[in-house]
């Protein structure tokens, strides 16, 4: 746990970079430090292993004031990672990565295991790239050994200094995810510092704003988006707000189990009372045995038809409903591109599992904090 | 067509051109040897085509001409290996040929000036037709070298190409082919004194540079972090490098007149004193430092390192010159030989052996592998510290304790010390700007990693920005080391010997012979130098830093 208590950064021209800033971060949890540039997050981020010195208040590290260890002591327990990497090109791939455990005076075949250890978990193969040095390796593969030596002597807490911020908006949605696995194993307490909103709500667990050194709003991803503090927070997450809470809400989470369906071998009268019964102008239609959706049928169609083959629209599944662990937001998105009032779920054989309506997901983004239980979810 | 004559120009080896037309035109107009009647007559200038006898002669003429026309050659690998060949060749018979004749010219010397000159030992001299063939020699070479590179020849087969024709001339050499020219006349005369020369040259040199590479790495270690300093330091080194170094002699010579004249026991005291005294001072400081006001707080801080610094620079002066001293006295007693050769071998199997422990594995192979390790380390200190007490014993032992002055430990106005001092100074200037540069110049992410997962700042240093400093370093290191060995030259002017005694001889008695004497040994060591210091930087640089 890492708790900041009325911490004062200010520099000798009476600047303040934080001001009074109270924050605790909880075991096993990713709080996101976010803010415009010149907020302080950097700041508050290099006070906790002393890079820079608190001027006021204190930073305390499992109950322990961090200024009563040397600082060397307090930065070999604590993981260090950033954006622009570090990685000292004068050492191999391992020796980088055996930092820390060196400093640590670990010996040697420790050592040994858990850099391959550590490389393997961030999909470097230690045999290829092991014995490779820095610049040989792309920028993407850098930040993958830089987040592994921060890992390197299994530190309980690790500082992010925007890690993945120096590689292409493809490799960084990649390494988001890893790290997002990594860390549902070795469950850190993390504090990591980002300027990109998407970044913030699909990493934290939580995330505090910052502006001018002071703390706005320190929430859930859900609760920042859900109920912005005041305007600078409702301008920071930005007016797509609604739209980047749907991303963080799984289909399995927002969608109706009962939604009107009928067998592909019922006959005409038995759909039509269903359609009756269930007030809708359409139905799905799935396979009588397994339950696979195989296309819909319309109301308007069945006057003109002799049977349901004949009247249903056929269509791969694929093609029109979404998989129960896409998010709402991929479910809206097949929602404006169909004309449905429903937009099908089905499980990974296709079954039909439910649907997510456009009233539903309006419920869901005006209620504040539903789906809070349902977040882990997201971390597949 | 303009096009093809382009490619035909872009593909020939114009270096070969240059190589073959300087060979040819000093063998054309130049004379190779000069006979003089006696050591003061002016000499019979020769040039190789007068030379009487048979065609090889001409021959020699027609071989320098060959790589003129070796040159626009289409084939690149086969021209390559011509021209190694060919230069080679140049080489080898452009110092051979001429002594051939000069033999039989010596034997019918009488023949050959006015009745009534006086004729006693009359002799050889080289003259610029050999320079000229030997230099285009050796540019012929060169240019058959690089085509041997672009056409992919190994290094191996490079490397001993290019060597064959040095090989030969050593052999000549030392099989006295050469004798005949009165620079070798002259070095069978003084080839002792030569040694000895040699010897000093080469441990001013690194003397000088061991300590120039201590206080320069210090100060650009400062005016890389200091940003108030950096100026000051910077201008400094480079002041002192615009001094002539006549000069900087002079200006050394009284103080350290001074020095040399005190004796040993109260200068030791005075030593102490002042030392105890900066000291003290500094610890004050430490004390207090926090309470004063911020000027007063620079003003203390200046004058505690300058109270520091004057008896640090009167140690290290003492230091340097006396241990100059002992280690010319090692190296040119006999009866440490046995002991000498032993710790050289120590301190050539430590590294090695250290470095083998990583790559064989030796640590589980070989029990007590951890400790053996460090016992060649211990064998060459304790031999090196016996020779070192052997040394001073020899400089020192006769004197009583009282009588002993600072000239006794080789500190005096002229001489080594002033000599070393000099030198020193000298090979600040690349030394600190390369030190400042390469610490500057590191990425400062770099370190800030580094120190953020706990690397103290003296671990930061010699780990991090040492290493990766190191290649603009060794740069600075070089570039003072081939400096040095000129300067050191210079420093005969003041006594303090080296290869500048047979230069300055051979300049007050135009004697060329004296001075190549001098300079030619003086050129091999710079060059020696240089590669030996590149070798080592390869070494020691991490693959991951290399140039590729």
């Amino acid at each position: 746990m890492i708790e900041f208590k009325d911490v004062i950064k200010e520099y000798p021209n009476g600047f303040r970079a934080v001001d009074d800033l109270n924050l605790t971060v909880r075991d096993g949890e990713i709080c996101v430090l976010i803010g415009p540039s010149g907020c302080g997050k950097t700041t508050a981020l290099r006070m906790v292993n002393r890079l820079i010195d608190v001027t006021r208040g204190e930073i305390l590290i499992d109950g322990q004031p961090n200024d009563e260890f040397e600082p060397e002591v307090l930065r070999r327990q604590i993981g260090y990672a950033i954006q622009q990497i570090g990685l000292l090109p004068h050492m191999t791939i391992r020796d980088n990565v055996a930092i820390v455990p060196r400093l640590l005076d670990w010996d040697e075949e420790r050592i040994r295991q858990r850099v391959d250890l550590l490389l393997d978990m961030v999909g470097i193969d230690p045999s290829i790239h092991g014995d490779k040095y820095p610049r040989q390796l792309s920028g993407g593969q850098q930040q993958r050994v830089g987040v592994a030596r921060a890992l390197g002597a299994d530190p309980p807490i690790m500082l992010m200094d925007e890690p993945f911020g120096a590689v292409d908006p493809i490799t960084r949605a990649i390494l988001q995810e890893e790290f997002l696995q990594i860390q549902q194993e070795v469950s850190k307490t993390i504090i990591f510092v980002t300027h990109d909103i998407d970044e913030a709500i699909y990493m934290g667990d939580r995330i505090a704003l910052l502006r001018a050194g002071r703390l706005v709003q320190y929430d859930t991803p859900d609760d920042l988006l859900a109920m912005p503090r005041d305007d600078f927070v409702r301008e920071f997450v930005g007016a797509d707000r609604s739209l980047k809470r749907l991303h963080l809400i799984s289909v399995k989470d927002s969608m109706m189990n009962n939604v009107p369906c009928c067998d592909h071998d019922a006959s005409l009268e038995e759909v039509a009372a269903c359609l009756q019964r269930r007030q809708s102008d359409s139905a799905f239609v799935v396979d009588a045995s397994s339950g696979v959706l195989l296309g819909w049928v319309e109301r308007a169609d069945l006057a003109e038809s002799r049977s349901l083959a004949e009247a249903m629209h056929h269509a791969p599944a694929g093609s029109i409903a979404v998989p129960e662990d896409a998010t709402a937001r991929e479910a809206l998105s097949v929602l404006l591109s169909h004309s449905f009032d429903l937009t099908p779920v089905i499980d990974a054989e296709g079954v039909l599992t439910g649907g997510v309506s456009i009233q539903r997901l309006q419920d869901l983004v005006e209620a504040p904090g539903i789906h809070a239980a349902a977040q882990p979810e997201r971390r597949r | 067509m303009l096009d093809e004559r382009r490619t035909a120009i872009h593909n020939s080896n114009l270096i070969a051109f240059l190589g073959g037309s300087f060979a040819s035109f000093g063998f054309f107009f130049l004379p190779v040897i000069e006979i003089k009647p006696n050591r003061l007559a002016s000499g019979l200038p020769v040039s190789l085509l007068e030379i009487p006898g048979d065609m090889r002669y001409l021959l020699l003429f027609l071989l320098a001409l060959t790589p003129v026309l070796l040159a626009f050659v289409g084939d690149r690998n086969r021209r390559g290996w011509a021209l190694v060949a060919v230069g080679n060749l140049i080489v080898v018979l452009t110092l051979y040929l001429p002594a051939l004749a000069g033999s039989a010219y010596l034997s019918g010397a009488e023949a050959l000036f006015e009745a009534g000159t006086r004729i006693s030992n009359p002799r050889i001299l080289t003259s610029a037709g050999i320079a000229t063939g030997l230099a285009g020699g050796a540019i012929t070479l060169f240019a058959g070298l690089l085509d041997l590179e672009r056409s992919g020849a190994s290094r191996l087969a490079r490397g001993l190409a290019g060597a064959v024709g040095a090989l030969v001339v050593i052999v000549m050499l030392a099989g006295g082919r050469l004798d005949v020219y009165s620079i070798m006349v002259e070095y069978h005369a003084r080839g002792e004194a030569l040694a000895l020369r040699f010897l000093e040259h080469i441990v001013f040199v690194l003397v000088a540079l061991a300590a120039g590479l201590i206080v320069g790495i210090a100060l650009g270690l400062w005016a890389s972090r200091d940003a108030r300093a950096e100026d000051a330091i910077l201008y400094a080194v480079g002041i002192i490098q615009t001094v002539p170094s006549l000069a900087l002699f002079g200006i050394l010579l009284v103080p350290l007149a001074r020095l040399g004249d005190a004796h040993f026991l109260s200068l030791a005291r005075d030593w102490l004193l002042l030392a105890g005294l900066a000291l003290a001072a500094a610890l004050v400081l430490r004390r207090f430092h926090a309470r004063l006001p911020e000027r007063t707080r620079q003003f203390s801080l200046v004058t505690v390192i300058f109270l520091a610094l004057i008896p640090l620079a009167l140690l290290a002066v003492l230091i340097i010159a006396f241990g100059f001293e002992v280690v010319l006295t090692i190296l040119t007693m006999a009866e440490l030989a046995l002991l000498r050769s032993l710790t050289g071998l120590a301190i050539f199997v430590f590294p090695i052996f250290m470095s083998a422990g990583k790559r064989y594995d030796l640590e589980r192979k070989l029990p007590h592998y951890q400790r053996l390790r460090f016992l060649p380390l211990l064998a060459a200190a304790l031999g090196g510290l016996t020779l070192l007490a052997q040394g001073a014993g020899e400089l020192l032992g006769t004197n009583e304790l009282a009588e002993l002055t600072i000239r006794d430990f080789g500190v005096s106005g002229i001489g080594t010390a002033p000599a070393i001092i000099a030198l020193t100074l000298y090979s600040l200037l690349p030394l600190v700007r390369n030190t400042y540069a390469g610490l500057k110049n590191i990425d400062p992410a770099i370190i800030d990693s580094g120190k953020g997962m706990g690397f103290t700042a003296a671990q930061s240093f010699f780990r991090i920005e040492l290493p990766l400093a190191f290649p603009v370093i060794m740069a600075g290191v070089r570039n003072a080391a081939i400096s040095l060995v000129g300067i050191a030259a210079v420093a005969s002017i003041i006594g303090a010997g080296a290869l500048g005694d047979f230069i300055l001889l051979g300049v007050n008695s135009t004697s060329i012979d004296q001075i190549l004497l001098g300079a030619v040994p003086a050129v091999l060591l710079a060059v020696i130098l240089d590669a030996a210091l590149k070798v080592l930087e390869g070494l020691l640089t991490s693959p991951g830093i290399r140039q590729a």
